[in-house]
């Protein structure tokens, strides 16, 4: 899966090419205070950060420092209580889905009573695709995330990696071209996290969505991401910003024995300790 | 293996074969076994009859003992065993069916809403409160003797169980699920369709089994109160001519009617819940 030296340079000039795209999804001065028994408290302070066309960003920080608070509010989920966001230069509106996002979660929101591939067709069902064009679709996607032979199941029949399989397809045949995700892996063992990771990555290096990646988890961020924001611990606040510069197309066990990868662990582990530690001192 | 299959069924018909004998000759051998003072009063069969009387009203009742044949008994009475039970069948279907629509219609409503389900918590309680039966000589005032007022007491009885759990259903369903459909791109009315009502569905079926009974008890205690046909009529006229073998006769009846209502809301429900593990088997 190591790709030739020639093929990852032309890779990451691609990468270099994305920085200068146009603008996808802009966070500005964005906050949120909570009001938890009486008390307001700060959940999100003052963070700005931008997502250009075809980036892969990852949002790195400790539990609890606000990063699916972040999230929500990008998705139009939740409101905000300060601050600007911006996608496609829109303003983003609470409760208004916009149809170019798709949302991924990190707790299992299939719907039980559809099999795999109901719940896979559930966008396109909605929408009125008709059965005709749905069944051709749904059947290409079954396919993309491995499910084949699954899709009369019912998703209690699945183990946790299918049916976060299931949750990506059902998000990605409505082809978003900026995809939200909430640490979609963080509930799997180590084992099928790597096979969602090489999943994630070999459909991400095929069709180049823009990204806005949650994860606590350093290893994933480097694995997936071609920039990493780090936020830091409650309330959240923009912390550093890292370039990825590890060559594509990646494999999630190779890119851990690139220098690239040890020299970006050691400095980001260094000043996520801190935070960790800032979030234990709480 | 004394809970194999062929045991447990031995033991059931031994049961059914112990009852039937005992209701049968019990009350005649204990008259010449026992002093008459311990003689059980329960087995008496002016008071429960028996199973060849209840067998031979049966007959009767069912114009299959008639000397004009079959048909013409069937057309010369106007509450014969064969109409009353279509009679209570059709009334307990209707009340059922309006009862559990709009219980279920009510229930969704009201879970989707915070600012109605608290407008209406009140009455809901209130009206909760009373009896249903004590409102039956009411409805019989206001529908009449007919079909009407029977449907309308079901009505009653099965709107209020259905509404509460649908109601609790649709408060239960998974916020995250509903965002994930709103995300993919579900309007309101298609969130209602198919997140929160599929997801309703467990909890409006856990009320459907008794609500089918609750419909069931309705109609017959419309009838006992003011009927013109009917299973429950058929009871009171029995009662009337002190006949407890026409009055056995009915109640059989309405078990099986009983029986066949629950197993038609059963089999739906396990085809509509077919995703949950206990009724994967039935799928
Ligand atoms: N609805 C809410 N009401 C009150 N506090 C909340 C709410 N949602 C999140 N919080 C708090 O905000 C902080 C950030 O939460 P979250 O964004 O979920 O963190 P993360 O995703 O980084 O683990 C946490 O301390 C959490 O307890
Ligand atoms: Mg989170």
């Amino acid at each position: 899966m190591i790709a030739a030296p020639s093929q990852s340079l032309a890779l990451a000039r691609d990468e270099g090419r994305a920085a200068a795209a146009r603008t996808r999804i802009a966070v500005q001065g964005l906050a949120k205070r909570f009001n938890a028994s009486g008390r307001e408290f700060v959940a999100v302070d003052d963070v700005s950060f931008e997502v250009k066309q075809g980036e892969f960003v990852a949002l790195l920080g400790p539990s609890g420092c606000g990063k699916s608070t972040i999230l929500n509010m990008v998705a139009g989920l939740l409101p905000r209580s300060g601050g600007r966001i911006l996608i496609d230069g829109d303003t983003v509106e609470t409760g208004e889905v916009n149809p170019r996002v798709g949302y991924v979660f990190q707790r299992d929101t299939l719907f039980p009573w559809r099999t795999v591939e109901q719940n896979i067709g559930y966008g396109l069902e909605i929408a009125g695709v008709p059965k005709s064009e749905r069944t051709g679709r749904v059947a290409t996607a079954v396919e993309k995330a491995g499910l084949a032979g699954f899709a009369q199941s019912f998703p209690r029949m699945l183990s946790g990696g299918m049916r976060q399989r299931v949750a990506l397809m059902r998000t990605l045949i409505l082809e978003p071209e900026i995809l939200l995700m909430d640490e979609p892996f963080g509930a799997l063992d180590t084992h099928t996290k790597l096979e969602m990771h090489k999943t994630l990555l070999e459909i991400w290096e095929r069709e180049r969505q823009t990204v806005l990646f949650v994860t606590h988890d350093l290893g994933e961020a480097l694995t997936l991401a071609s920039r990493i924001i780090l936020l830091s611990a409650r309330p959240g606040r923009l912390k550093e910003d890292f370039d990825v510069a590890i060559p594509r197309p990646r494999d999630p066990v190779a890119v851990r024995e690139t220098a690239e990868f040890a020299r970006l662990y050691s400095h980001i582990w260094h000043s996520l300790g801190e935070e960790f530690r800032r979030t234990r001192a709480d | 293996m004394s809970n194999s299959r062929t045991v447990i069924l031995f033991w059931q018909l031994a049961i059914l074969a112990v009852v039937l004998v005992v209701w049968q000759w019990g009350f005649e051998w204990s008259k010449t076994l026992l002093p008459k003072a311990y003689v059980p009063k329960i087995l008496d069969p002016y008071f429960v009859a028996k199973p060849s009387l209840i067998w031979q009203s049966f007959l009767r009742l069912g114009c299959f003992a008639d000397a004009t044949g079959f048909t013409a008994c069937i057309k010369g009475s106007d509450n014969n065993l064969w109409l009353a039970t279509l009679v209570t069948l059709k009334n307990t279907w209707w009340g059922f069916l309006f009862g559990s629509a709009s219980g279920i219609a009510a229930g969704l409503v009201l879970g989707r809403s915070d600012f109605l389900s608290r407008v209406f918590s009140p009455y809901i309680v209130a009206l909760n409160s009373i009896p249903r039966i004590a409102l039956v000589p009411l409805v019989i005032l206001i529908f009449g003797l007919g079909d009407l007022s029977k449907i309308a007491t079901a009505w009653l009885v099965v709107f209020f169980v259905v509404f509460f759990n649908t109601f609790e259903g649709t408060r239960a369903v998974d916020r995250d699920q509903i965002a994930a459909a709103r995300l993919l791109g579900a309007s309101e009315f298609t969130v209602l369709r198919t997140v929160v009502i599929p997801s309703a569905l467990a909890w409006v079926f856990a009320s459907l089994l008794p609500a089918v009974s609750f419909a069931l008890i309705g109609v017959i205690v419309g009838e006992f109160i003011g009927a013109e046909r009917g299973l429950g009529k058929l009871i009171i006229e029995a009662e009337a001519r002190a006949n407890a073998s026409e009055m056995m006769v009915a109640i059989f009846v309405m078990m099986f009617v009983g029986i066949l209502l629950a197993i038609a809301v059963r089999s739906l429900q396990s085809y509509l819940l077919r995703w949950q593990p206990q009724f994967e088997a039935s799928a």
